[in-house]
């Protein structure tokens, strides 16, 4: 048992050590350990030894540990693999995603052909490569001519192709139509109960720490640079707002290298050179959201530079590959290189890190990382346990178990919950509360490595507003007593969820 | 109207803070009647919530809200208007030495010398090699600025120090922008001399300008400008005062900032003033380029770290409380009397602010939703702090407001209650609710 279980170890290392090999960080890695091996430090008697001692003292321990850190967890899928057994009841999602991906995909192909732009884009005329790259500065002084370009999705799509979503046991014993059907509840997935929950996040309610005394830990923690001891800080939803940035990008493992700028740099040049139909959607979008947001306005020039590079990162579109995605269904539609079709908001996801770096290319990696960990599950049909299938199933579950009168309230009225905070749980709160709390959020999600704060965030803004709620009864009035979130404070409420009976 | 449920007696703002709806119970003895030379909304709402009644100018009233020229006819001998106990207003007689830009500065250099006629270490000068010669260490908060044509040869010795730099010329009666340009040639200052002097207006010759160093390394947010408008409300001047409104905001520029000599004349560059922003084609009716101190605050302390950040906030604070002190002893501090200034503040790249100006009545017009909201909540919150805690204006009131009156306000100086402060630490009595009070400014 123990030989098996070495053994296991043993090609478990071997496996990632080909893996490290394949990053692009190894070559520099390499070189280190290879001037240390030189150094005097390093005897050629006791080769390992010393040499393992060198590398600790020159933190090279710590940097492997964190590529580990990072390659394991992003290697764990807990996705469950795409089996086309016929008896997995899952299957029907699966299938809905995939027709889902395939919709937004045909109709960015229809309007590419209807605008006569191509998606991998053409080489982009002389004049207008220098006149964007002379504002590459100021792309909000860049003229594009936008009339005829609208959002491929709104929340709202999304938001009725999992209502529709049809599962085997609904079709049994289907409704007569008076009440709506409630959405989510046939959907056999997994989600955890409040107590659960409290569990999960049991971290929140020890503060036993003044102020300032904790901002000096997480100082102290941080010049480990350590990645899970950083993710711990961020447990607390106290992070010291001057180490959020460094912080963020430790956990994700987006520090900035070398070879972050150099494709950065290569990035901007395939913006510049290419045309595609996805800039003008970028263009539209930052118009449509952060431009208009008192907020974030003040970023847009940034928001433009990020989210253009982002759509050309093909580097995307290798992390986010799911079995699914690879159906020959799909291939038939051609994409943007990193394989996300743009939806209405998705500058959102973007936005709060202009708070935390000054520089774009900083910005850009932490974004990226915090795209392709999260964001990216919100916007697809999946199975994944924080994928926005399990988060409104949650959402449902809660209200139902903890919010029995709201629960009647809105059956009554037959609105469906989870319409009034759709766009919420899509975008991360990202756009709705304030800059500051949002970053608290985010914190959680990163913290505790999971979306579903989202969900329960929802459940307590909805019962904390709950006695203006149930004085009102249409969708227009529930949502406008919901509209300003400028009010909520995110941890004493979270908090407060937690502790109490 | 949602703004109407905005927090007012403190005990509800925690119910109100999430959204619920709380009945206000207005039960007052005495009915409170009101004057105002405006029509704001953002005025009459919050007399409206307070069950005030209006009245004319003639009648008895208790609280006026006025132009700066009524309030100096009310005060002036020959009107013969005797304010009585019951009544407050909302300006200073001679508000002017502090909004006047000329005034401004001659009150600012005349602090600095009596200071340093008495020795204080507050007057500390520091040579930091620059071609300016000495500078001060603590006192170094507005630009070098001159009064024209009255110091016309000193401005032109300041000016050969160092040819390179941009003046920023200003009518010193017009606000909002009105009337100023960018000079960076001598020889353009004595062409529009010239012109003002053989001009068919007459009037123009005679009025006066200030010309001050213009702050060429602004800090710059996305790429650009900004300055910040600051709302500090005075309640008195002998004993000091004053309280700082904390949703204060920043205003951009829609264009890029661009030093270059062909954009010296671009007026929508340099001028952040919403009034002349408004005119430009990439004006935002959504958020007007206004952006809330709050998140000015959350972006320095992400990006630049909290230590120069506080460091940042601390010098805006002492930069208010000084210019105040600088007019303390020639303002008329009337116990009537209390007025809200709109202060603002540049703010250079290394993260040093910089008074530019402060007006005594800051616009109330609104130009977005959120702009009514605070400006709402800004005149509530004033309310809260000149009323006794009867609500009945009484100047025999020592003007202390509990501090669950503050509202967005905090305390930046109150002079009274820092001296009572130092007499209960001498008589070794602290009475605790005093002890938050800061008298660093002492």
């Amino acid at each position: 048992m123990e030989e098996l279980r070495e053994s296991s170890i043993h090609h478990t290392a071997l496996k990632f050590s080909e893996d490290v090999k394949q990053m692009k960080i190894y070559n520099n890695l390499y070189k280190t350990v290879q001037k240390l091996a030189c150094s005097p430090e390093v005897c050629k008697d006791d080769m390992k030894n010393t040499l393992e001692l060198a590398m600790k003292k020159h933190g090279l321990e710590t940097e492997i540990r964190n590529i580990v850190f990072h390659l394991i967890r992003t290697s764990i899928k807990s996705d469950v693999k795409f089996s086309m057994q016929a008896t997995d009841p899952l299957n029907y999602l699966r299938r809905a995603g995939v027709q889902w991906e395939r919709r937004v995909r045909k109709s960015l192909n229809t309007m590419s052909a209807e605008l006569k732009t191509t998606l991998q884009g053409q080489v982009r005329n002389q004049q207008e490569k220098e006149e964007l790259q002379a504002k590459w500065a100021e792309l909000s002084n860049f003229q594009v001519d936008l009339s005829n370009y609208r959002p491929v999705y709104a929340p709202k799509d999304l938001l009725e192709v999992l209502i529709s979503l049809k599962g085997p046991a609904s079709q049994k014993h289907d409704d007569d139509g008076v009440i709506p059907r409630w959405e989510f509840s046939h959907i056999s997935l997994p989600v955890r109960n409040l107590q659960e929950l409290r569990t999960v996040f049991s971290e929140l309610l020890r503060n036993e720490m003044t102020v300032t005394d904790w901002s000096v830990t997480c100082e102290r923690i941080l010049t480990t640079r350590h990645a899970p001891l950083c993710q711990q800080i961020l447990k607390k939803g106290l992070t010291p707002t001057q180490l959020r940035g460094k912080i963020w990008s430790i956990v994700l493992g987006s520090e900035l290298e070398e070879h972050h700028r150099e494709y950065w740099d290569q990035l901007k040049t395939t913006v510049l050179s290419t045309d595609s139909i996805v800039d003008k959607l970028v263009f539209k979008d930052v118009q449509l959201t952060a431009t208009n947001d008192d907020q974030y306005f003040v970023f847009e020039d940034v928001i433009y530079q990020v989210m253009l590079c982002f759509s050309r990162d093909s580097e995307i579109a290798d992390m986010i590959k799911t079995d699914w995605l690879n159906t020959s269904k799909l291939k038939q539609y051609e994409t943007p290189p990193n394989n996300i079709v743009p939806f209405h908001g998705i500058c959102m996801f973007a936005s709060p890190f202009c708070y935390l770096f000054d520089s774009p290319i900083a910005l850009y990696y932490t974004f990226r990382a915090f795209y392709v960990r999260y964001c990216h599950r919100l916007t697809t049909i999946n199975t994944h346990n924080q994928g926005i299938v399990s988060l409104c199933l949650l959402f449902e579950k809660l209200l139902q178990t903890h919010e029995p009168i709201l629960w009647s309230h809105f059956r009554e009225l037959q609105i469906q919950p989870i319409r009034v905070v759709f766009k919420w749980l899509m975008r991360a709160f990202s756009g709705h509360l304030h800059p500051q709390e949002l970053l608290i959020l985010w914190d959680l999600i990163l913290g505790y490595d999971s979306l579903e704060i989202l969900s329960l965030l929802a459940i307590i803004i909805l019962s904390f507003r709950k006695e203006s709620l149930m004085q009102v009864s249409t969708i227009e009035s529930i949502e406008a007593v919901l509209a300003d979130l400028s009010s909520i404070k995110v941890l004493p409420l979270v908090q407060l969820a937690l502790s109490r009976d | 109207m949602a703004y109407d449920n905005s927090k007012r007696a403190n005990a509800s703002s925690l119910s109100t803070m999430y959204g619920r709806i709380t009945h206000n119970e207005n039960s007052r003895m005495m009915k409170i009647c009101f004057c105002s030379d405006m029509d704001k909304s953002v005025l009459l709402n919050n007399f409206d919530k307070r069950g005030w009644m209006q009245v004319t100018a003639d009648d008895d009233w208790n609280f006026y809200w006025a132009g700066t020229q009524t309030c100096r006819n009310i005060f002036s001998v020959d009107s013969g208007y005797r304010m009585h106990d019951n009544q407050i207003i909302n300006h200073f007689p001679n508000h002017y030495e502090l909004s006047r830009k000329d005034l401004l500065v001659k009150n600012i250099k005349r602090y600095r010398k009596d200071l340093e006629r008495d020795g204080s270490a507050l007057a500390e000068k520091v040579n930091d090699g620059g071609i300016n010669g000495p500078k001060y260490l603590y006192l170094d908060f507005i630009p070098v600025t001159f009064v024209l044509p009255a110091d016309y040869n000193m401005f032109v010795e300041e000016y050969r120090k160092n040819t390179q730099s941009t003046w920023i010329m200003k009518p010193t009666g017009k606000s909002q922008g009105a009337g100023i340009f960018l000079i960076n040639k001598l020889s353009k200052l004595k062409r529009w001399s010239r012109e003002a002097k053989t001009s068919f207006h007459p009037a123009i010759g005679k009025e006066s300008y200030v010309i001050s160093r213009y702050i060429d390394n602004p800090l710059l947010i996305g790429g650009k400008k900004f300055d910040l408008r600051l709302y500090v409300l005075v309640t008195s001047f002998r004993p000091l005062k004053a309280y700082l409104f904390k949703l204060g905001f920043c205003r951009f520029c829609t264009v890029k900032y661009d030093t270059s000599v062909t954009e010296l004349d671009n007026m929508y560059v340099h001028l952040t003033n919403v009034s002349v922003q408004k005119h430009g084609g990439e004006y935002n009716n959504l958020h007007g380029g206004k952006w809330s101190v709050q998140n000015l605050k959350l972006y320095l302390e992400g990006t630049r770290g909290k230590k120069v950040t506080e460091k940042l906030f601390g010098g805006i604070n002492w930069l208010i409380v000084h210019s105040l002190k600088a007019v303390q002893p020639v303002m008329a501090s009337d116990r009537h009397c209390f007025e809200c200034y709109g202060y603002d503040i540049i703010i250079d790249n290394n993260l040093k602010a910089w008074l530019v100006e402060v007006n005594a009545s800051p616009s109330l017009t609104s130009t977005t939703v959120n702009d009514r909201i605070l400006k709402y909540k800004l005149i509530d919150n004033i309310l809260n702090i000149v009323l006794p805690p009867d609500g009945i204006p009484d100047v025999r009131w020592n003007k202390i407001p509990s501090a669950e009156n503050l509202g967005n306000f905090e305390l930046l100086i109150d002079e009274e209650l820092a001296s009572q402060t130092q007499e209960d630490n001498i008589l070794g009595s602290m009475t605790t609710g005093k002890q938050r009070i800061n008298n660093r400014w002492k």
